[in-house]
Order: structure tokens, then sequence, then C-alpha cells
């Protein structure tokens, strides 16, 4: 049953290890991480800090599960900065108006962020324009439109928002409880659900899921929409933490949610990735951040460390398929 | 017996080029049938008006004695029609059960129901004594696990009809046994197959009738017993050569320029060994998989070589295509789309893309335009390139046949040594066929060698100064120009069987 | 009879017409054109002498990036790292010729006392010296581009990842180097490439100005030629050098090119590396223009502004399709945008969301040239 064992057969113990650290590349740099800086400062250990990286990391963390879920199609979405913003200021704008709760307030900033995500998808699916400039275009679009409504000033929530953020349930913090939510319910959607299937096999061989009867049109746009809905969660659950929003929040996000969701594993070309592997990569930058704070190392510093990390996931993986495609040359003659 | 696919005068023309013509054949319910012909027979078109790929110019099909004109693939698929080719359409991110269910999961609360789909794919599998987890990812499984899953995929979709279409071409000696049990259980359970194969002892062993077209017709069938291979190369063969190509204006000169010796890479090549004389053009035969591709990549520096030498003019060659086209080696790639052409680009950017540097003037390398535009404008005459302006419009714009002259014309323009040309004259219409032969003439007679890879038998014998024949990776035997012949070459080429 | 076929013939030609301008080099320059003639009754200032001034000088840095990222953009590849190299090498460069130092605002960045002292830069006192710096920006630009470069043609890593850690890493290096300080007191000779304006150099010693500073409409400055040199030769060396063809042979068809002894390799680690120059180079404009030497110089929106120029001008993100003449063109028209948005006093919020508009547009109108393009053909 292993799937592993029977496959594995003729190739050198080394080349085995080879294949399999550079497939858990991350992994690997992630317990290599814990242990550094769990030898540099034990406290880094403790449940709470642990905790704590987890909390953090659930901003990015969400949007990062729902990036995947693009990048699984060989898509991109550059707009999730700007919605990050946008969808959760309109939330509030309802509350004020409607003096609606914070929990229909979050209702409405999902629906507002599966909105825009349905004009990025119009664009892509209807009009074939390439995803890196629809969404780059509504990066800027969506946020402009978001300004325009506070004429660029910071919104202020009302108590109960900041309230909810820093709440907790059986003693676990609801941005955690909300990550884990989000988390469980894109695994359940991407590893057993047909939809979830479908855009594994589209991101494989689009033709081939068009020749299988996948309805490719409908899929491809839907994985907007599930980006955008969770970036506005992503926003609100942040913002619910501080209180208020500002004009400059979320800018630049998406460079680090498409960072985690590479770490975790996605891959951009399309096909690989999972929503678990979003949650550890957006985890272990938290990790690598908090830990770096415990450190003692220059707060200017951490980003290149983030970056190193990074690079070397990317780099297993670009290893990795360099690997695959040469072992897949066609061979004509029996191998012995 | 009754039929269960039938074609009444079927035929398809590319262009008022016919591919099959008139064609009438039954294939009756349970009965395997083993389709064989040389590339460009007509096989491949036959089975794309099966798959609703193309559609037919003439006649119909009958399936259980109903029209059918298939509009997509799925309609096949639907219809009950398998196809098993050696390009295999799986989605090697997922595994096993949900390459077979992909069309259409059965869902319990809007889940997939894992169990259900588990339990079905592990009855299949077993029933094709594969013995993996339906959980398994495709992409772990070998060649030849992958094709038992694409049969697990015809079952599943209770296919009454599987195609096979040169299906043991990446398989191990041991996979093709097991294909070969799984086919006889497939007709034990009553199922119809049509099997497409090189290998004619297979088409013997498995089938119960046989089928030959050549040039689109068909020339012979019959119940399998009647059968034995020499009597399917007679058949597969015999077109008159006469006026197809022009003739050999040079003979050979006697200096060896391209000698490649003793070329082995385990798993490609075993000991090949290759000489190309000024002047001559050396003819490549082989099969589908028999390593003429592998070769020519191996010459040109493409893909690494464990043993051998590969010599220009006496002295080795360096390492990597760069150092080889400084040399003088050009390679004309069978794959004309993907590696020879930049599609959207202009005429002249095209045929300038290989001499380039040789316009470049000064240490930036300012691209003399005049003079490029010049040499151009000469190779397109020389060639007869039917282009408008050379400088504007893109090469997406020509025919097939005025496409392939870009591509040689871009080599000419460096003046090489020797030209590998590989499958120089696959789609490219009659007309454009004979110019290239033409072509190919004026280079030999110009003092190159030429490597010229086909899997049109006449072609070569139409060309070739010398046939070497390949099977399997190995060099098979040699044949000079007046010891030609279709039979002894194609018994080369299927070595294994025709010994 | 007669007459309909020859009106239908005339339709046709100006149809034609219409069409060959929409197809043309110039489109976006014709449209900027448009844009002006449409706007100036309404907004008179947009002519002044001073508004125009204004929004050439904003053109020249963003088209010494822009026509960086074009030759990425040619080989199918991205370049996200340009703002964070600009940052980095203004910092660099900054703490290399200043003149002095503040030790109140800069004691506690990493370089102090190593190169940066109160009597400034090493190259501070040289009289040469900040061309000295210039070269330093350049050496360390080229060094991040070649290694962008290697890591996607070497390693095969997607260059969107490459030059994503590049952002990262280089913008926060820059940021460390001074402790998210600003470098000042560069010498004039340095500022002078910023905002030094060539007619008012000839008009007297420059601190007792004859007329007040605003009213010399600079049109000839040294960014200006410096930007038109740096686009003028990135324009030869893509359009009439050999090396031009390579990059867009590797932006059509890589497999090609490199089938026809194009050496892909070495192509595409110098095009990153021209990148970063370029992005250099505009760090020299944009420190010279601030005086000072800032390690956010490129960070927010920038990069998307250069990406968005350059497609707007029309060069394909796949690959293949580049021409400096549209980066030109479409810097331009992003510039006058800004700068009409800007005069009708709409927040620079809002500004982005008429770019974003725009950018749609452009994607919308290059679909519909390619079809159009794809009819002609026929």
């Amino acid at each position: 049953m292993s799937p592993l064992g029977a496959r594995t057969l003729g190739r050198s113990p080394s080349e085995v290890a080879l294949d399999l650290a550079l497939r858990h590349a991350t992994y690997l740099i992630f317990l290599a991480v814990i242990l550094y800086f769990g030898i540099q400062s034990p406290a880094f250990l403790a449940p709470e800090s642990l905790g704590n990286v987890v909390k953090q990391a659930s901003f990015i963390g969400i949007a990062a599960i729902g990036m995947t879920f693009v990048l699984l199609t060989g898509g991109i979405d550059l707009s999730v900065g700007s919605v990050m913003y946008l969808a959760p200021l309109i939330a509030g704008f309802a509350m004020e108006a409607f003096g609606l709760g914070v929990p229909a307030g979050l209702v409405v900033a999902v629906c507002a962020g599966a909105v825009l995500g349905a004009i990025n998808a119009l664009f892509i699916v209807r009009f074939d324009v390439i995803p890196f400039i629809v969404t780059l275009a509504t990066l800027f679009l969506f946020r402009g439109f978001g300004t325009w409504l506070t004429s660029s000033r910071q919104f202020d929530f009302a108590p109960e928002m900041r309230a909810f953020g820093l709440s907790s349930v059986l003693g676990i913090p609801t941005p955690i409880l909300v990550f884990a939510v989000v988390a469980l319910a894109a695994h359940v959607v991407l590893s057993r659900t047909p939809f979830g299937r479908q855009i594994y096999a589209l991101g494989n061989d689009a033709e081939g899921a068009r020749k299988a009867g996948v309805r490719v049109g409908v899929v491809k746009g839907s994985v907007y929409v599930v980006s955008s809905a969770s970036a506005a969660l992503a926003g609100f659950v942040l913002i619910a933490q501080i209180g208020r929003l500002d004009a400059a929040f979320g800018e630049g996000r998406e460079f680090d949610v498409i960072a985690a969701a590479v770490l975790g594993g996605a891959s951009l070309f399309g096909g690989v990735g999972s929503a678990w592997g979003a949650v550890i990569g957006a985890t272990l930058i938290q990790t690598v951040k908090l830990g770096l704070v415990f450190a003692g190392v220059n707060l200017y510093l951490q980003p290149i460390m983030q970056g190193l990390i990074i690079f070397v996931a990317v780099l297993a993986d670009s290893l990795r398929q360099r690997r695959i495609a040469i072992s897949r040359r066609r061979h004509i003659r029996p191998s012995a | 017996m009754s039929a269960l696919l039938r074609f009444e005068s079927l035929s398809k023309a590319w262009f008022g080029v016919p591919a099959v013509s008139d064609l009438t054949l039954e294939i009756a319910e349970g009965a395997a049938l083993g389709l064989i012909g040389q590339n460009g027979a007509g096989k491949s078109t036959l089975m794309n008006m099966i798959g609703g790929v193309v559609e037919p110019t003439a006649g119909r099909m009958l399936w259980r004695g109903e029209p059918y004109a298939p509009a997509r693939p799925a309609d096949a698929t639907a219809a009950g029609i398998a196809f098993i080719h050696q390009e295999l359409n799986l989605f090697t991110n997922l595994s096993v059960a949900e390459n077979l269910y992909i069309d259409g999961f059965p869902t319990r609360l809007g889940m997939i129901d894992r169990r259900a789909i588990r339990a079905r794919t592990e009855e299949i599998l077993a029933r094709l004594d594969l013995a993996v987890s339906p959980d398994t990812i495709v992409g772990e499984l070998s060649p030849g696990e992958r094709q038992l899953v694409e049969i697990a995929k015809a079952l599943h979709n209770e296919a009454r009809l599987v195609i096979f279409d040169e299906p043991t071409t990446s398989l191990t000696p041991r996979e093709t046994q097991r294909l070969f049990d799984v086919i006889g259980r497939l007709k034990a359970q009553g199922r119809t197959i049509i099997y497409i194969s090189h290998i004619l002892s297979d088409v013997a062993r498995l089938c119960d009738a046989i089928a030959v077209l050549r040039d689109g017709l068909l020339v012979d069938s019959g119940p399998a017993e009647a059968f034995d291979v020499p009597r399917m190369i007679r058949s597969m063969i015999g077109r008159d050569l006469d006026g197809l190509f022009p003739p050999r204006t040079a003979a050979p000169g006697p200096t060896p320029l391209l000698e490649a010796r003793g070329l082995t890479q385990p798993g490609v090549l075993e000991d090949v060994t290759v000489t190309v004389h000024a002047g001559e053009v050396v003819g490549l035969f082989g099969l589908m998989g028999a390593g003429r591709t592998e070769l020519a990549r191996i010459l040109f520096g493409l893909d690494p070589v464990e043993a051998g030498e590969i010599r220009l003019d006496g002295a080795p060659l360096p390492a990597g295509p760069r150092g080889r086209i400084a040399r003088g080696l050009a390679f004309v790639t069978e794959n004309r789309r993907e590696e020879g052409l930049m599609m959207e680009a202009s005429i002249m950017d095209n045929l300038g893309l290989v001499s380039i540097r040789d316009f470049g003037r000064g240490p930036a390398g300012l691209i003399d335009r005049d003079a490029l535009a010049a040499r151009a404008e000469e190779a397109r005459r020389d060639l007869s390139i039917k282009a408008g302006d050379i400088g504007r419009q893109p090469v997406k714009a020509l025919s097939g046949g005025n496409q392939q002259k870009v591509v040689i014309g871009k080599w000419l323009m460096s003046a090489p040594r020797v030209f590998i040309l590989d499958e120089p004259t696959r789609g490219v219409d009659v007309g454009a066929k004979f110019e290239i032969y033409a072509l190919i003439d004026r280079i030999a007679a110009a003092g190159s060698g030429i490597l010229l890879i086909s899997s049109e038998i006449e072609e070569l014998m139409g060309m070739a100064d010398r046939i070497v024949v390949m099977s399997r990776g190995e060099t098979t035997g040699a044949l000079a120009r007046r010891d030609f012949d279709r039979e002894r070459i194609l018994r080369m080429a299927f070595r294994e069987t025709a010994a | 009879m007669h007459s309909t076929v020859k009106a239908a013939k005339t339709k046709r030609s100006l149809g034609a017409r219409a069409a060959d301008v929409f197809l043309s080099d110039y489109f976006v320059l014709y449209m900027s054109l448009a844009y002006v003639a449409v706007l100036a009754p309404f907004l008179p200032v947009l002519l002044a002498p001073a508004n125009l001034s204004n929004v050439l000088s904003n053109m020249w840095p963003l088209l010494v990036v822009a026509v960086g990222q074009t030759f990425v953009l040619a080989i199918a590849g991205i370049d996200l790292s340009q703002g964070a190299v600009v940052g980095l090498t203004s910092v660099v460069g900054a703490m290399l010729i200043a003149t002095m130092a503040d030790p109140v605002v800069l004691a506690n960045a990493p370089v102090w006392g190593l190169v940066l002292t109160e009597s400034g830069g090493p190259f501070g006192q040289m009289e040469w010296g900040f061309l000295l710096g210039i070269a330093v920006m350049v050496a360390v630009a080229a060094a991040i581009g070649a290694a962008n470069g290697a890591s996607v043609a070497v390693f095969g890593m997607p260059p969107f990842m490459v030059t994503l850690v590049g952002l990262i890493s280089v913008g926060a290096l820059a940021i460390y180097l001074t402790q998210s300080e600003n470098i000042r007191h560069l010498p004039d000779a340095y500022v002078m490439l910023g905002k030094g304006d060539i007619a008012s150099v000839h008009l007297g010693p420059k601190d007792t100005p004859q007329i007040p500073r605003r009213q010399i409409h600079s049109f000839v400055t040294y960014p200006m030629l410096i930007a038109i040199a740096v686009a003028l030769l990135a324009h030869l060396l893509l359009a009439k050098t050999v090396f031009g063809k390579w990059v867009l042979a590797i932006g059509v068809n890589r497999k090609a090119a490199e089938l026809s002894g194009v050496p892909v390799r070495r192509v595409v680690v110098l095009v990153f590396v021209i990148s970063a120059v370029c992005a250099a180079l505009a760090a020299v404009l944009y420190s010279a223009r601030l005086e000072a030497g800032r390690p956010t110089l490129g960070e927010g929106n920038f990069l998307l502004d250069v990406i968005g120029a350059v497609v707007i001008g029309g060069t394909s993100l796949f690959g293949g399709k580049a021409k400096i003449v549209w980066t030109v063109f479409g810097v331009l028209f992003f510039v006058l945008l800004s700068n009409t948005l800007n005069l009708m006093n709409l927040s620079s919020f809002q500004i982005d969301m008429v770019k974003g508009g725009v950018i749609l547009a452009a994607a919308l109108l290059d679909v519909l040239r390619t079809r159009l393009m794809r009819e002609r053909m026929r």
C-alpha cells in the first residue's frame, strides 16, 4: 500500500533521499527553523508564543488558502491586497448604515469579496484577458474605489468589532478558529469534492480537462471568487483585531500571500498545491518573523531571512521538476 | 456475429489530397481487428474519424447498425468507444480512481463518495490484474501501469470497442506481456478491439482479422490465419516510385564528414555507428520508437551520451549544440512548430536566426539590415518560398511546405557541412515534397552531407545513396543504393519478428 | 449602382485607415495627443509651460526603469525587484558620495563609521567622486540582476518568484543599511543630474537667480538627456543588434532559439542585468531630484506603475513582442494621466482607480488589436 515502496525500485537510497528532501523542502526548513530558534531561546517553544505565531499567521494564511485555488489553475491574483481593504470597508459601511452586528458584517465582507472576485473572473473567462493584467488593474481599481468611499480617511469600526477580534471560543482565539475553519473547509473542497478535483485536473492539463467534459470556464472563474472571498475574510479578521481601517491597509500584501502559498508547495504553473500547504507556508513565514524577534535580530533584516527561505523552497521545487523531466525522457530500449 | 462498427465508402481528403478513400470495412462484435500500414497510409485519419476529431468528407459510419457521426471526442466516449494512445490522456496529479471519475463523480452531501469510487476502481483494477491502490497518484506509475489505468477508464466507461494505437512503444517486455494478457481478457469478455501496431508478430498473434491500408486505400483484408508476416509486408508496400523523386545529380565523394562511432546511452542507444560522406545522402529508417530522433538529438549535442565519439572532418565535436552549429552541423527537427520556427515572427527573422551573427557589425553587433535583407531575399528566391513581404509576413501565415522551406533556409544561410533532416516532408503537400527533395539533392551536390531521417521507406529509396536501418536503439543493417529492396529494409526494421 | 460601389469603397478605405492608426506603433502616442486635445479646453493649466515641464520631469526616471522592464517582458519574464533595486542603489550611492552626514539621524545605521562618517562618504570630497558613486551603484545593480538572471536561466526558477524574493530581500537590505533613514547632503554635481536644467546653467550663479526659480521652465534637463540616451541605446540594442534579435527570439520560441544556436542562458542573464542597471540609473535621477538617498524610493505602487506603463505601450507579457518606442509612449500616457488627474484635484487613490481602468482598457484593446491583425493577415 505504500505509495513509495514499489515506485522507488532501481534507484539508490541517496537518490531516493534527495527526492524526498526536495519534495518536502518546506517541512525540512520548518523543522530546522523551529529547532534553531528553540535552541536559541527555549521560551520560543512555549505554547503561548507558538499560539501567537498561528494567530498572526492567520491573516496571510487565510488569503493564501484562497490564492492556492487560483495558483492550482495556473492563474494568479494580484488584487488580494486591495480586496482585503475594500471588502471589509464595504462591510463597515453596511454595519454603520444598517446597524448590523459583527457576524452579519463578516458575511457582508465575504459576499463583497466574492463579488469583487466575480469581476476578475468576468474579464478572465469572458473577455479572455490574462489574469496577471486583469488583477493588476483591479488592484488599482478596488483600492481606488475604497479610498474614494472614505476620501482616504481612516475608517473606525464600532467597539464590538474589536471585542470580536480579541474574543476567544473555549480558550481558542477567534482568528485561529476562523483560520482553522477556512483551512478545513478548503481542504475538504479541494480534496473531497468534484469541484476541487476538477481544479487539479484543469491545472494539470486544461485541454485534457476540456476533453474530459470539465466545464473549464466555470471552474476557472470560481477560483477567483474563492480567492477574493478569502482575502476579504482575512482582511476582516485582522481589522477586527485592530478596530480601524486606514487607507494603506493591505497594500503590497498580494506578494506575501503568493509567497506563503508557493512556500506551501503551490506551483505557479498550476496543478500542484494544497490548503494544508498554504497553512504551513503562512505559519512558517510567521515563525521566522517571530523567531528572529526572539533571537534579537535587527527588525529590518528579517525580510532578508524570509526571502532566503522562499528562495530555497522555490529552488528545491525547480530542481525537483528538472529531475522529474530527466527521468521522464523517453526510453526505447527495455532497461535491463 | 453482427457488425459492431461498419464503414461505408468512407473518405477524407485534406485540401483535395485524399487521406482515406472509399473505405468499406466492418468489424464484428467481439472480434479483434489488426490494422496495419505504413506511416501516412491513413490509419490516424481513420481513427480520428471514429474518435470525432475529424469529419469525413464522404461516406458514413454505422455503429451497431445506426448511423454514427461523432462531432466531439465526448460523443465517441458516450457511444462506448475508448482509445488507448501512446500519449496517454491522464491527469498525473490525480489518483487512479479520480482519473476514472473526473467527468462525473458520484457524490454524497456534495462530497465525492470516496468509498464508492474506491470500491468500483478496485474491482476494475482487479479485473486487469493491476496491483496498485486506487488512491495512487498516476504520476507515480510506470508507463505500462498508466496504460492499464487508461484501459481501466475504458472499462469504467463500459466501452464496447477499445482501440489500441501503438500501445507497446514505451513498455518493457514484461509490461507488454501483461498488456497482451489484458487484451485477451477483454476479448473473453466479448469486447471488440482494434489493434494498430508496427510490430507485425504482435498483430498476428492478437487479432482475428487483419486489414491493410496503403495510401488511404484498403488493399488487403481477411482472417488472421491467412496472413503471415511476409504477406503483411508485401501488402503494405508496392507503390510506383517513378516521377515522385527528382534524379540525383551527383555522386557522393570519398571523404567522411560526420563520423559517429559506438554511441551508447543506456535505455536509448546501443553501439550505434553512422558515417556521412561529403555529398552523400544517408537515409535513416526505423519504425516508431526505433531511436532515430534520439540519435539525431545526440548527434546535435542536445542529449547526453555515455559512450562513443562523434567527429566532424576528423576532429571531435564540442559538447552542446552551439559549438556544433559553429562547426557546421544543422538540424531540421521533426517538430516544426515547437522547435523549428518562431511562428509569430517574420519570415526574415526566422531565416536570419541561425546566421544572425554574420550580419552583426562592430563591437555592438549592429545588424547590417541591407545585407540581411538581401541574403534573406536570395534565400527566398533560391527556395522559391511563396510569400509576400518577407520582412513583415509572419511564418504562421505560410503553408506547411513553405514553412519547412523556411526552416531549411535558416540553416542554409549558415552554410553548414552536415544536415540532419528529421522527417522533413511531414505535413507537406506533394508538390512541396518534390521541391524539398530537389533541394536535398542540390545541397548534396554542393558537397554537404545529409542524414535523412524518415519513416516513409519510398522517400529514402528515392533520395538516399545509402540506407541505415535502426530498431530498438540499434543499427540492424545498411544497404547501398543498388541493393535497395523494400522487403529487406522492412525485415531489418521488424528485426524481432521477421528475422 | 456605380455611386454606391464607390461610396462603399471610400468607406472601406476610411475604415482601413482607422485600422491602420489603431494598429500602428504610434497608436498610444496618438491616444495621448487626443487625450490632451480633449482635456485642454477644460484644463487650461494642462498646457501651461510649468505643467508641461512637470509632466516631463516625472516622465524621465520612470521611462528609464520601464525601458529595463521592457527587455525582461520581451523574453516572457518579469522583474518585480526593480523598485527595490532603485531603493538600494540610491542608498548605496548616497552613502558613498555624501559630503557630510548627521550623526543624530544616522549613527544607528550599520554603515555608520564603516562607510559613512560625519565628513560624508569616501568619495564625498573628491571632485568627480559622484561618478565613482554612480559606477558602484551600477555595479551593485548588475550583481543583483546577474543573480536574478542566473536563478532563472540556470536553475529554471520562475522569474516571478525569483524577483519577488529580490523585491523582499533587496528592499529589506536597503532599509537595513540606513535603518530606514534618508542620506542627505549629496554633492551639487550629482543633484544637478536630477534636476539641473541645462538652460539655467548659463543664466548666472545659481544662488541668486535673476528670475524666481519657479518661472524657469526647464525642458532640456539632465534627466531628459539621460533618459533619452538610455531609451535610444535600448532601442538600438533591442531593434538593431544581434543581441536584440536573440532577446526577441527567446521570447517567441525559446526552444527554437536554443536549437538554432542562440546562447539562451547568457542572454537571459544579461536581460536581467539590463533591467537592474536601468533601475540603478533611474535611482540616480530620483535620488538626485530628491537630494537624498532613500531606501523606500521604489516601494508601494512604483513597480505596478512601471509594468502598467510598459503593458499599455503594447509590449506583451508572453514575450517576443516588445518595442522601446511603445514603452516611451506608454510611459508618456501614464504620466500624462496621473498629471491631469492631479490637476483635476483627484486624490492619489482616485488616480489609482483610473489607472486600473486604463490598464484594463488597454488589455481589452490589445485583445481587439490581435484579432484585427489576424484578420488582416488572411
